[in-house]
């Protein structure tokens, strides 16, 4: 867009479009509902209250269309960068476009030459996370950020902190009532840093524990017993121990090649074991993060076990590649269980490695089992969010950044996004949304947020989920005995500070 | 005269001499992407000290460089090179071509092949030749990650001093072979009393060179194994450098260390700079002949 002239069109852009969102909530309020049958009469004041209202909109709107006229052409872009890295999530960038182009038709229709172009990126593996976030700080330091930046909650703090990004409280303030107020309240609370709010939840998810229905079936489970295996997980009757057993039973049959896959890559899933076992990730009052001794103990024990004494999960797992090691085996039913996001059955389907009439009859979902009697059923929440850099304010078009994601925020939109990679509703209007609503996994899967943990909005969380990751990469090859390994991670989180985690018993 | 060195000094010194001077500035902070100069002092030094990850990867850097220096990059450079001296020029000189493969493959595409050769599967390459001799297929990047490791950087390595070598050998003067052949020398004897003796500048050279290139080469190790596949069963010094400053999954970034890790290999590349030019006496080499030839 161009530098100078970006004010002009973008004031009267913002106040059109905030008129026409205003124009809309109040038209639908005097729209009559078809099937009424009843006559309701309004009481006279407020009556003649929304007609005056109605009157000043649409003067409003008249005296915006002229503005619009005298101020010519201009065309304003707006970058925005986005991830999936999973394929199916492509409707992080493409809800952009849609809203662009029906920002689009609303000003030709008002007789505007002034249009909103979407200058837009959506990352796809082999880019992961991490090289992502160095594009964007790269970017960021060259002046060529983008206006609209798509990250993880956890980044929120550096972020802020470092004037990567504004504060949102006052643009979400004014469009409360349009959309806002619909947003599932926890989600706000992964977006806020030192009392402000610096982001727009984009969306949310769980993360299951798939297993093979077929492959249980051979086991001799009755189809009852499958069915209420997620309950029985609910209520800690099977933990992680049974998990080992079960899946061990398979392999020794030979009725599965692996007991159970978890990701190939470093990633954030693994700690929902430790949770598993009662650990604690983060200390709400000190802002600090947690290391539970007796919780780490225990799941490293697990992971060596169930490398070298079960034999269900492959010592080179963590060597392994997404198609070969991950998704392959356990679509083909070669494997038993799949710690795994709800955004993996989108992904399943999309690549047609199953379909969806497959899906709902071979595999099923739940938490992931507590570790032991008496200890929770866990899952783990990494919502993604919109944010609007500094950048995008010196170039004079964060309010119209902000109009955007504003339009993305909506039920049906975000809906295209939520069925279509499997996650999951950021709105409660979204969750009637008639797609969402025919996607039975999304609201199989809802009960799970229920018991779900944020990974905690910590500068040095990076430095926590790598020490983990490298030290369960050392127990799964045999590198490291449990009790070394625990050694190892000890120090390592040691490393990082008392000011930063808390080591607890 | 001094001036038209110039360029070829201003060039020594931005690309050079800054980036050094960055890094070891850089090293005294503890940067990460809010590019803040925070200073710090030693603490940097001082956390790698007592980083139990640091020891471990610079045995695994030991390893490597000499490894695959003796073994490829001087050891199979000087016995290919002999070999192809020895046999009839366009044979030779085929082979020695093959050897330049590695070399001009894009790395990428070069790790890959290495990744299908050795990947668990029965038909892969080396699984393959297993077959043949009734074996079970083993996981090679799994249960001989350092084989592995040596080998993809070996065969990339080796041209280099092929190259050297070869060019060396065929600058002794014939007269010398053919006296020693009309004494009656053998061709092992001819290696050993006449060759070696007269490329043990090129030896030299290239063993030292090659050891400050291996020192701070990553990128096959990080293409093909990222340092795994264990607890940093194969990270060495630079990779875990590059881990630190630039590979993290979160996106965190730890410039300042990172920069104090770099800092270390070129000191370490430093001394040893200083000790191969003791040792092998260098010196001897730049100056002028005594005779004119």
């Amino acid at each position: 867009m161009r530098r100078r002239g970006a004010s002009k069109p973008v004031t009267i852009l913002v106040s059109l479009v905030i008129g026409v969102l205003i124009g809309a909530v109040i038209g639908y309020a005097l729209s009559p509902r078809a099937p009424v049958t009843t006559t309701v009469t309004a009481p006279s004041g407020d009556l003649e209250k929304l007609k005056a209202e109605n009157e000043q909109l649409k003067a409003k709107v008249e005296e915006l269309t002229k503005k619009l006229a005298s101020a010519g052409e201009g065309e304003i872009t707006i970058k925005v960068w986005t991830i999936g890295p999973d394929p199916p999530s492509e409707y992080r960038l493409k809800n952009f476009q849609i809203a662009a182009d029906m920002l689009n038709k609303w000003l030709a229709a008002l007789g505007s030459k002034v249009r909103v172009k979407i200058d837009g990126q959506f990352f796809v593996r082999p880019v992961e996370w991490g090289e992502y976030k160095n594009k964007f700080y790269l970017a960021y330091k060259s002046g060529k950020a983008p206006d609209i930046y798509l990250t993880g909650h956890e980044d929120v703090g550096f972020l802020a902190a470092n004037g990567y990004i504004i504060p949102l409280d006052d643009y979400i303030k004014e469009y409360w009532d349009v959309v806002y107020y619909d947003v599932i309240p926890t989600l706000w609370e992964a977006v806020k840093y030192q009392g402000k709010i610096w982001a727009v939840p984009q969306d949310t998810e769980a993360r299951p524990m798939y297993f093979r229905k077929d492959v249980l079936k051979k086991l001799g489970w009755s189809d009852e017993e499958i069915a209420q295996l997620p309950e029985k997980v609910k209520r800690g009757e099977f933990t992680l121990k049974d998990l080992l057993e079960v899946a061990k039973e398979a392999v020794d049959k030979g009725l599965v090649e692996r007991g159970i896959l978890h990701r190939v890559k470093e990633g954030y899933d693994y700690f929902q074991f430790y949770l598993a076992y009662g650990g604690r990730l983060w200390d709400a009052q000190s802002g600090k993060m947690v290391f539970t001794k007796s919780a780490w103990k225990k799941t490293l024990q697990w992971f060596h076990d169930a490398v070298w004494k079960y034999k269900v999960i492959s010592p080179t797992q963590f060597s392994g590649d997404w198609d070969k090691d991950f998704h392959g085996p356990f679509t083909q039913g070669k494997a038993l269980f799949l710690s795994g996001g709800t955004w993996h059955k989108g992904e399943w389907v999309s690549k047609g490695l199953l379909t969806n009439e497959e899906f709902n009859e071979n595999v099923g979902y739940m938490l992931h089992p507590a570790g032991e009697p008496g200890k929770e059923p866990v899952t783990l929440s990494h919502p993604l969010i919109y944010t609007i850099t500094k950048q995008a304010q010196e170039r004079g078009v964060a309010d119209v950044a902000f109009l955007l994601i504003t339009l993305v925020t909506d039920p049906h939109l975000n809906a295209n996004h939520a069925v279509q990679s499997s996650h999951l509703a950021i709105l409660y209007s979204e969750i009637s949304d008639s797609r969402y609503k025919k996607e039975p996994f999304l609201a199989d899967v809802a009960y799970m947020l229920d018991y779900t943990t944020f990974i905690p909005n910590h500068p040095k969380w990076g430095d926590y989920s790598r020490i983990v990751f490298n030290i369960l990469r050392g127990v799964e090859s045999g590198d490291l005995t449990p009790d070394q390994a625990f050694n190892e991670l000890l120090n390592g989180i040691k490393g990082l500070g008392s000011d930063a985690v808390i080591i607890e018993d | 005269m001094a001036i038209f060195l110039l360029p070829s000094f201003a060039l020594i010194v931005v690309f050079y001499l800054l980036p050094v001077l960055l890094t070891l500035l850089i090293s005294f902070t503890d940067m990460d992407y809010s590019f803040q100069w925070n200073w710090v002092g030693l603490k940097n030094y001082v956390q790698m000290i007592s980083d139990p990850i640091a020891g471990k990867v610079f045995n695994n850097t030991l390893l490597y460089v000499f490894s695959t220096l003796a073994l490829f990059n001087v050891g199979a450079a000087l016995v290919i090179s002999l070999i192809t001296v020895h046999i009839p020029e366009r044979v030779g000189q085929g082979y020695r071509a093959l050897w330049l493969l590695p070399r001009i493959t894009p790395s990428t595409v070069y790790a890959l092949l290495w990744l299908w050769a050795v990947r668990q599967d029965p038909t892969a390459l080396f699984n393959w030749i297993l077959g043949f001799f009734g074996m079970e297929p083993v996981n090679w990047l799994h249960k001989h990650p350092w084989p592995i490791v040596i080998l993809v950087n070996g065969f990339v390595g080796a041209s280099f001093g092929m190259i050297i070598f070869t060019a060396a050998l065929k600058s002794i003067p014939a007269d010398y072979l053919r006296a020693a052949r009309v004494d009656g020398a053998s061709t092992l004897q001819i290696i050993r009393h006449i060759e070696l003796p007269l490329i043990k500048w090129p030896l030299m050279f290239v063993t030292a060179y090659q050891t400050l290139s291996l020192l701070t080469s990553y990128e096959y190790i990080l293409l093909v194994t990222n340092g795994g596949p264990g607890y940093y069963t194969t990270e060495v010094w630079a990779l875990y450098s590059y881990h630190l400053a630039f590979a993290q999954y979160g996106g965190i970034v730890k410039f300042g260390y990172g920069a104090a890790l770099a800092t270390v290999l070129v000191i370490l590349g430093l001394i040893l700079s200083i000790a191969y030019w003791r040792v092998f006496r260098l010196k001897e080499l730049m100056v002028e002949p005594k005779i004119e030839v």
